[in-house]
Formats: structure tokens, C-alpha cells, sequence
């Protein structure tokens, strides 16, 4: 995949076809294309009707009070639009509190994730040196690991560290990333050396190149791995749960099962905070879902 | 810079991983609860203990039906999807892209909860949409299929997206060779253009088996292993032996279990795929693909 353009709608494509798809002519349809065009877009839009659903379902379950979420006479638009789910979730649970602790963290990790990435990725891209190809090795293979082997050494190595209700015991182990280093990498690679070499010549400092030329030229990757980041962080469950104990300092993931644990037939309340833990990753994600699915893909598709 | 950064790199691997990891090998041969302070060598007791214990039987099938159901569906689905949209008489392609691939982006605890909602007997959606009256999340008949369900929605835009860009990279002198021959579009889909996305198909199935065997929030919102073991699946038993019940000792038996399956089975299909006849790849593409299948284990080690 050299020569990676992206036509208008996004989607990288080689230099020849893109070509090709940008001239082609607009001859009449013929009758039996015409029902391909009907049936094919029709499979289309059942298919995105079915992958959406769930999510307007939900926002506009959050609207609702549970009396009418219950009620056996359903109806898709809420009958009588109320915030009474949303206030009374803050009051209950304090989720304002809850978001910004989320937002903090998944923040700082994909901050800090993301530069190791590109100082790992260029140290490998760039860069000669013994064992090089031994230490990538090592970082590929532990991208094999399950969660469930080390988790359980973890927990007692923080706790006996006292790093429990402590932020460090969150950001720490997610501090580098062995996937942001492959990727990172992976992109890199096509940056060409006489770039780097040129900029040498002129006086430039290693540190200048790394910050100053090469990180600006990854920035499809980046954005693609700030995401992925960002979301994973976002959605980490498990690890939270158990090194943070006070309330106040609890993320949205394990906010939301504490909610459901303590007030599990308050429905319409679950509906607007899972309301709330879904839709700014949702308009993140729109907001850049042209750059960023343009480097999720090229991510398998150059490897 | 190279030092210091390989360095660091290094460290962070062994202290966070190799170190968890030859404690939780150690732990393994102990009876362990870090709640009262055992910690007793029971040699191979609890590897013993394992193989006999109905409910380990009972989650290991459960885990083999629910990542066959899920891969079959998210690749079944997520290829039919990937090749309407390389149609060329498909429109839209853009936003049909960004639609499919939301669940994706989405945090699974929430989307989980979600799910909850939309399988409640009493007024969730599936059943007021479809006329149905099953219980989904109550009925041993229905609950795993309830999150196989779950899991291939949130899932299969990531097929979609991958295969997508398989199909751009496929040659156009291959698809014009087809129709010179006389290719009917089913021979060509069959013949030509499914064994050269064979790379890519062979990336996503990995990529999901790993990430399948590992993953256990669906059920922890969902079910919760029940009604009985009906949906106890190998990784929510670990979850539920090391932090409900605090035998880390057991829990670390059957994660290195789980961590030999999945290098086993994903050497399995690496071998599988190698020994595919005449379009054999080659050293390159196979080496290629190598750094690929390390790439596949981001999505499950990321949870």
C-alpha cells in the first residue's frame, strides 16, 4: 500500500484506482442494475437502522420518566419529556463528579500514551542500534498477555505499594503502550531518512527532528491512537474498580454498575447515565470519524 | 535518547508485566487468599482441581460456542457489509461507514447496560419490535445467545472497516481478468476476491478469537454467568474466583490456562492459514503477516 491517498469520501485507496473511480463516466442505468442499486441499499439502511437504534432508543429513553418507561403502552418519542432522570441521577450518585474524574483520566493517559508512542515508535523507526530488533520483539510479544494473568499480581503489588485511591495506580500501568509503539512505528517507517538527514545537515537537534518534523508528519496515527486510547481508558472497568474505593474518586465504568447495584429498578435513571457515558465518546468520534477511520485502517492494511 | 527510551520501555515491561507474570506462575501452585493471608504450595492441586471442576467443563464450552457464534457473525456480517459498500452501485458510502462503525467506538460497560435494557421482558425493545415475549437475560435457553447478540452488534464495524480496506487493496487487474474470463459476479466474489481478502479475513479472525476468549463485561452486566452457568464463560469465572471469591491461587490456574489456549489456537490458525495451497504467501507477505497477528492481540490485551 504505497502511495495511500484519501478520496473525498475518506477511505484510503490507491493512487490507480482512486483515478479511476474519479473519472467514471455516468452511462444510463440499465433496469436489472437499477433493482441491484434498490436491493443493495436497501440491505444498507435496514442494517444501519438496526446499528443505530439502540443508541437513539436510549437517548430518548433518558427522557422519559419511569412511570411511562414501564407503562405496557410504549411509545418511541417520550410522551412527556422530563431532565428528572438526569437530577436525580447527580443527586443519587453525583455523575458530574463521575464524568470530569473520567474525562481527567482518559485525558492525562491519552496524553502520556500517545507521546511514548511516538518516542518509542521513532527510537525504533529511526534508529540504528544492537538489539533492536530483540527489544521490538519483546514489546510485540507482550501485546499477548490477557489481562486476567497479570491482574491479580498487579493488585497486590499496588496495594502493598499503598497505591490504592491513588490516580498513579491508573495512569502508571497505562503510561505505555506496546500497540501505540507498533503503530507508531508502523507509520513512521514511511517517513523518508533524507528528511531527517536534511534537517541534520541545517543543525537541527535530535530532539528538535523528533518534535518539531517527525511527530507533525504522524498525525493520521496519532489521532487514530489518541482515540482508541481515549476509549479504552474511557471503558476500562475492572482495574478501577478495584484500586479506587472512595465514591468521589470512582470512574463513569464502575459508576454505572454501582448505580444499577444500588437502585436496579430505577431504569430510566440507567438510561441517562449510560446517556451520558456514551454520547460525548459518540460526537468525539464523529467529529473525527473522516481522520481517524483513515488510520484505524491503514494500521492492519500497511502492516 | 535511544537509552534512555529503550530503557525505560524495558523496565516498564519487566516491572509491569514479566514480574505479574512469574508471581501469578508461582501463585498458581499455592493456595492463596490475600484476604486472611494464606499463601500454602499446593503444587499442581489446583490445575488438578480445575479439570475436574464441572463448572470450569461448563465455562469452557460456553466460551467455545459464544467465540465461534461471535466470530462466524461479526465476519459473516462484516463481509457481506464490507462488499455492499465496495459495490460500486452503493451510495452514501461515507455515511454508511461512519454509521457501522459507532458501537464500535462506544465504552462497553455502558453499551452493555444499554443491551440490559433492550432485552428487559417487560418493556425493552427487542421484545415490543419483533412482537416477541421471551425472557433474554432469565431464560438458561436464550441468555448466552442474548450476548452473542450483544457482542456481533458492537463488533462487526470493525469486520466492516478492515475488509473494506482488504477489498480497496485488492489489484484491479485481477477483478478485470475475472470479467474477461467470463466470470459470473458469484465466481468472482467465490474465486477471485474472497481468497485474495484471505489476509485480511485471516487478521480479523484472529484478532477477534483473542480478544473473544478475554472478554467477560458483557456478562458481568448482563447475567453474571446465570440463570445457573448458562453464560459462564472462562474469563468471567477468573473475575469471579479472584475478586469475589479471593482464591487468586485457583484464578491464576485457570488464567494461565486461558493464556495457553489462546497462544495455542492462535498458532493453530496461524498454521492453518500458511498451508493454503497455491496462493501460498510468501516469505515477505508471510513475515507481513506475522507483525499483523502481533497486531491482532491490541483489541483483546486493550480490555
Amino acid at each position: 500500500m504505497s502511495a495511500i491517498q484519501k478520496t473525498s469520501s475518506g477511505v484510503p485507496l490507491t493512487g490507480r484506482r482512486a483515478g479511476r473511480t474519479a473519472a467514471a463516466p455516468r452511462r444510463p442505468m440499465p433496469a436489472r442494475t437499477r433493482a441491484g442499486v434498490i436491493a443493495l441499499n436497501t440491505l444498507l439502511a435496514v442494517m444501519g437502522v438496526f446499528t443505530v437504534f439502540p443508541f437513539v432508543w436510549m437517548v430518548f429513553s433518558a427522557f422519559k420518566s419511569n412511570a411511562e418507561i414501564a407503562s405496557l403502552d410504549q411509545t418511541f418519542f417520550p410522551r412527556d419529556w422530563t431532565m428528572a432522570n438526569f437530577e436525580s441521577i447527580q443527586t443519587k450518585l453525583d455523575f458530574c463528579r463521575l464524568f470530569a474524574n473520567s474525562v481527567f483520566l482518559s485525558v492525562s493517559i491519552t496524553v502520556l500514551a500517545v507521546y511514548t508512542s511516538l518516542l518509542g515508535g521513532f527510537v525504533f523507526a529511526k534508529y540504528r542500534f544492537r538489539g533492536r530488533g530483540f527489544f521490538f520483539g519483546v514489546i510485540l510479544s507482550t501485546m499477548m498477555v490477557t489481562w486476567a494473568v497479570v491482574i491479580i499480581p498487579r493488585y497486590t503489588m499496588f496495594r502493598n505499594a499503598g497505591l490504592v485511591d491513588n490516580y498513579a495506580s491508573l495512569i502508571v500501568p497505562a503510561a505505555i503502550s506496546a500497540f501505540g509503539i507498533f503503530m507508531m512505528r508502523q507509520s513512521m517507517d514511511a517517513i523518508p531518512d533524507e528528511v531527517l538527514e536534511a534537517a541534520r545537515i541545517d543543525g537541527a537537534s535530535e530532539i528538535f527532528i523528533f518534535h518539531r518534523i517527525v511527530a507533525p508528519m504522524s498525525i493520521n496515527a496519532i489521532s487514530a491512537l489518541a482515540i482508541f486510547q481515549f476509549l479504552w481508558v474511557w471503558e476500562d472497568y475492572l482495574w478501577p474498580y478495584l484500586m479506587i474505593s472512595t465514591q468521589s474518586k470512582q470512574v463513569l465504568a464502575v459508576g454505572l454498575t454501582t448505580f444499577n447495584g444500588q437502585y436496579s429498578t430505577d431504569y430510566g435513571g440507567l438510561f441517562a447515565a449510560t446517556t451520558i457515558s456514551i454520547l460525548p465518546v459518540l460526537v468525539v468520534y464523529l467529529v473525527f470519524q473522516r481522520r481517524f477511520i483513515a488510520g484505524a485502517a491503514s494500521a492492519a492494511v500497511k502492516g | 535518547m535511544v537509552v534512555v527510551t529503550v530503557g525505560v520501555i524495558m523496565a516498564f515491561i519487566v516491572v509491569l508485566l514479566i514480574v505479574p507474570i512469574l508471581i501469578a506462575l508461582r501463585g498458581s501452585f499455592h493456595q492463596w487468599n490475600p484476604l486472611n493471608g494464606t499463601f500454602t504450595w499446593v503444587g499442581l492441586d489446583n490445575y488438578a482441581e480445575l479439570f475436574a471442576d464441572p463448572q470450569f467443563a461448563r465455562a469452557s464450552l460456553n466460551t467455545a460456542v459464544f467465540g465461534v457464534a461471535a466470530i462466524a457473525g461479526r465476519v459473516v456480517i462484516g463481509l457481506a457489509i464490507a462488499y455492499a459498500l465496495f459495490s460500486r452501485l452503493t451510495r452514501w458510502k461515507g455515511f454508511f461507514r461512519t454509521v457501522f462503525y459507532m458501537p464500535t467506538i462506544t465504552p462497553l460497560v455502558a453499551v452493555a447496560y444499554v443491551w440490559k435494557l433492550m432485552y428487559n421482558p417487560q418493556f425493552g425493545a427487542i421484545n415490543s419490535i419483533f412482537g416477541l415475549d421471551v425472557n433474554w437475560l432469565f431464560d438458561s435457553r436464550f441468555s448466552l445467545l442474548a450476548i452473542i447478540l450483544m457482542t456481533i452488534w458492537k463488533d462487526f464495524g470493525y469486520a466492516v472497516i478492515l475488509l473494506l480496506a482488504g477489498l480497496y487493496s485488492i489489484p484491479e487487474d485481477s477483478l478485470e481478468a475475472a470479467s474477461v474470463d467470463g466470470a459470473n459476479s458469484w465466481q468472482r466474489f467465490w474465486r477471485v476476491i474472497l481468497p485474495l481478502l484471505r489476509p485480511m479475513l485471516f487478521f480479523v479472525v484472529i484478532t477477534s478469537l483473542i480478544a473473544y476468549l478475554q472478554a467477560f463485561v458483557q456478562v458481568l452486566v448482563l447475567t453474571g454467568g446465570g440463570p445457573g452457568t448458562s453464560t459462564q464463560i472462562i474469563s468471567y469465572m477468573i473475575y469471579e474466583q479472584a475478586f469475589v471469591k479471593y482464591n487468586f491461587g485457583y484464578a491464576s490456574a485457570i488464567a494461565f490456562v486461558l493464556l495457553l489456549v489462546t497462544a495455542a489456537l492462535t498458532a493453530a490458525s496461524w498454521r492453518f492459514n500458511s498451508s493454503g495451497g497455491a496462493d501460498r504467501p510468501g516469505r515477505a507477505a508471510r513475515r507481513r503477516a506475522a507483525r499483523r497477528a502481533a497486531a491482532a492481540t491490541t483489541e483483546g490485551s486493550a480490555r
